[in-house]
């Protein structure tokens, strides 16, 4: 390791013990000295990491409601996770399910109506207010419409997740088609390539790559949609988690959730920037720094 | 050889092509006429701008003329309709970025359908020829130009065309990989003698390669000589360079061409 990593892992890991040392004594502070703690380091608001920790041991059922560790006795993790049907391991499965499925839509369908207006002239002229007015709209505010017409279990989200998906990888596939390199037609037509070998070898390849840049903001959008579904109603799910916690005043367990949300985020974006990396694998090496 | 006797491939009359600019209308070409015979290697060679890959991409069907008449062994030319027996090289590298060096050479054959095991066998054969061995799973990007301008010619030369046109095939790539590829080229060609129109700039060039060399006057080109170039095969593209017949050619067109080049200039011309 170089002496500048070094000196930056070590801030990294500076500056998040700082942060989480902060939050969890800074109120207690608070007494002494108002004015140096705002009123948002409340532990009512935002819980303190110690106490997130504990929540997330007992959510997760790794210690039973009792504080008793579950893993080490046959039988309890299972009763603690019968005793709650939106239990922390089901809420993540769901929503991880949902974000992915919404994702796999709405990129598949993304991918297609790009493609298709893309190499129509006369079908985006002709399309082009719609989308434009559609795409004005934020399709978040979408959401209750969806709740209300596809009910509260698992298609809302989905639904929801594909349509905030979908417009972001069609405006990529978009462009990227009606930039195909000329020559790579010519090419392939000179190589006896048929209209519909033209299609499948040059032009769906080529936009391949266009709709690939866009599959990382695709899945945290698709991720972005999902909650925002469980939000408005649902019956597992984090999301749903989260707003049971705030009905119940527990700042904790909204904590944990989001919490579990930033690792399910992370997870998904590092695996569709593998994916990318992968897919991508004939494009040159990028400039990187070293 | 003599052109005139030998069963003719290429014939083009009167060929004429202009394009909207801003300026108005630029006449690119106009009344080119020139036959080419069988197994006959020819160097279309002018100043820039004088429209000669504009009559290359006209006999390619990827340009529709606005005048005169292109026949391809005795068919007339459609534009927009490439013909079986005729292969093309670009200057610019068009090769697929998203396939390997083997699926770029194999891509013909993948089109016609040819089983996988007869396509390895002569994508690896071409690969070997073009002296790309080791490099069969590596992509484009990961090539130098030479190595990219080569995997081209494999890759239109698989389907054995029995007429290639050549567009300024090398004219990106470094005076040293350029004599290289010349090479090649000659090795090539030399054994399965395909008919050639070769666009080129480049008199050394042309005269290392082509049986004949077709000098097209400033735009808008027309033919304004035609040399024959009968030295010896197999050629050695260094060695041909030092001999005195090479010299007294080169003059000879030299001079020719140099008042082309120097009324290109006065045009403006900068495209080709």
């Amino acid at each position: 390791m170089s002496k500048r990593a070094v000196s930056t892992l070590f801030w990294q890991i500076a500056i998040g013990v700082g942060a989480l040392a902060t939050w969890q004594w800074a109120w207690d502070l608070h007494e002494r000295v108002p004015w140096l703690v705002p009123e948002l380091f409340d532990p009512y608001f935002v819980s303190k990491p110690a106490d997130i920790f504990q929540q997330f041991l007992r959510m997760g059922c790794f210690v039973s409601s009792k504080g008793e560790w579950t893993l080490g006795t046959t039988g309890a993790f299972a009763a603690c996770i019968g005793k709650s049907e939106n239990n922390l391991w089901i809420a993540t499965w769901v929503t991880l399910k949902n974000t992915l499925w919404g994702f796999a839509l709405g990129v598949s369908s993304g991918f297609a109506l790009g493609l298709l207006l893309g190499r129509s002239d006369r079908l985006s002229e002709i399309f082009y207010p719609y989308i434009t007015a559609f795409n004005s709209v934020p399709r978040i505010a979408l959401a209750p419409i969806i709740i209300l017409a596809f009910g509260i279990g698992d298609a809302s989200k989905v639904v929801t997740a594909l349509l905030v998906v979908v417009f972001l990888v069609f405006f990529n596939t978009f462009e990227g088609a009606r930039s195909v390199d000329r020559d790579h037609i010519n090419a392939a037509r000179l190589l006896g390539a048929s209209e519909w070998q033209v299609t499948r070898t040059v032009i769906v390849p080529s936009t391949m790559a266009w709709l690939f840049a866009s599959l990382s903001p695709a899945i945290s959008f698709s991720l972005i949609g999902v909650i925002v579904g469980e939000f408005i109603g649902a019956e597992h799910g984090i999301g749903r988690m989260i707003i049971e916690a705030e009905a119940r005043g527990e700042a904790a367990g909204m904590m944990v959730a989001v919490f579990v949300l930033m690792v399910v985020g992370v997870i998904l974006s590092a695996g569709v920037a593998r994916l990318q990396r992968w897919l991508l694998r004939w494009r040159p090496a990028q400039g990187q720094q070293v | 050889m003599d052109s005139a006797s030998a069963r003719c491939r290429i014939d083009i009359r009167g060929l004429r092509k202009s394009f909207l600019a801003q300026q108005g209308e630029v006449v690119a070409v106009d009344d080119a006429s020139f036959r080419i015979g069988d197994s006959e290697f020819v160097a279309l060679l002018g100043p820039s701008g004088c429209g000669k890959s504009t009559i290359l991409n006209m006999v390619a069907t990827l340009i529709a003329p606005n005048g005169g008449a292109i026949e391809v062994d005795g068919a007339a030319v459609v534009p927009g309709r490439p013909m079986r027996q005729v292969g093309y090289v670009f200057q610019k590298d068009t090769l697929f970025p998203w396939r390997t060096v083997e699926d770029n050479i194999g891509y013909a054959l993948e089109l016609a359908r040819v089983p996988a095991a007869e396509r390895h066998k002569r994508v690896h054969e071409a690969i070997h020829v073009a002296g790309l061995d080791g490099f069969a799973k590596f992509y484009p990007s990961s090539l130098s130009g030479g190595m990219r301008q080569r995997v081209s010619l494999m890759r239109t030369l698989i389907t054995q065309p029995e007429i290639l046109l050549m567009d300024e095939p090398f004219g990106a790539l470094d005076t040293h990989t350029k004599l290289d590829m010349h090479s090649v080229l000659l090795g090539l060609w030399e054994r399965t003698r395909q008919t050639v129109l070769f666009v080129t700039h480049d008199l050394g060039e042309a005269l290392t390669l082509a049986d004949r060399v077709i000098l097209l006057s400033a735009r808008p080109g027309r033919v304004k000589d035609d040399f024959q170039v009968d030295f010896p095969r197999p050629r050695n593209a260094v060695a041909l360079r030092e001999t005195k017949e090479y010299a007294e050619l080169f003059q000879r067109i030299w001079h020719s061409l140099g008042e082309e080049f120097a009324r290109a200039h006065e045009i403006g011309a900068h495209t080709t």
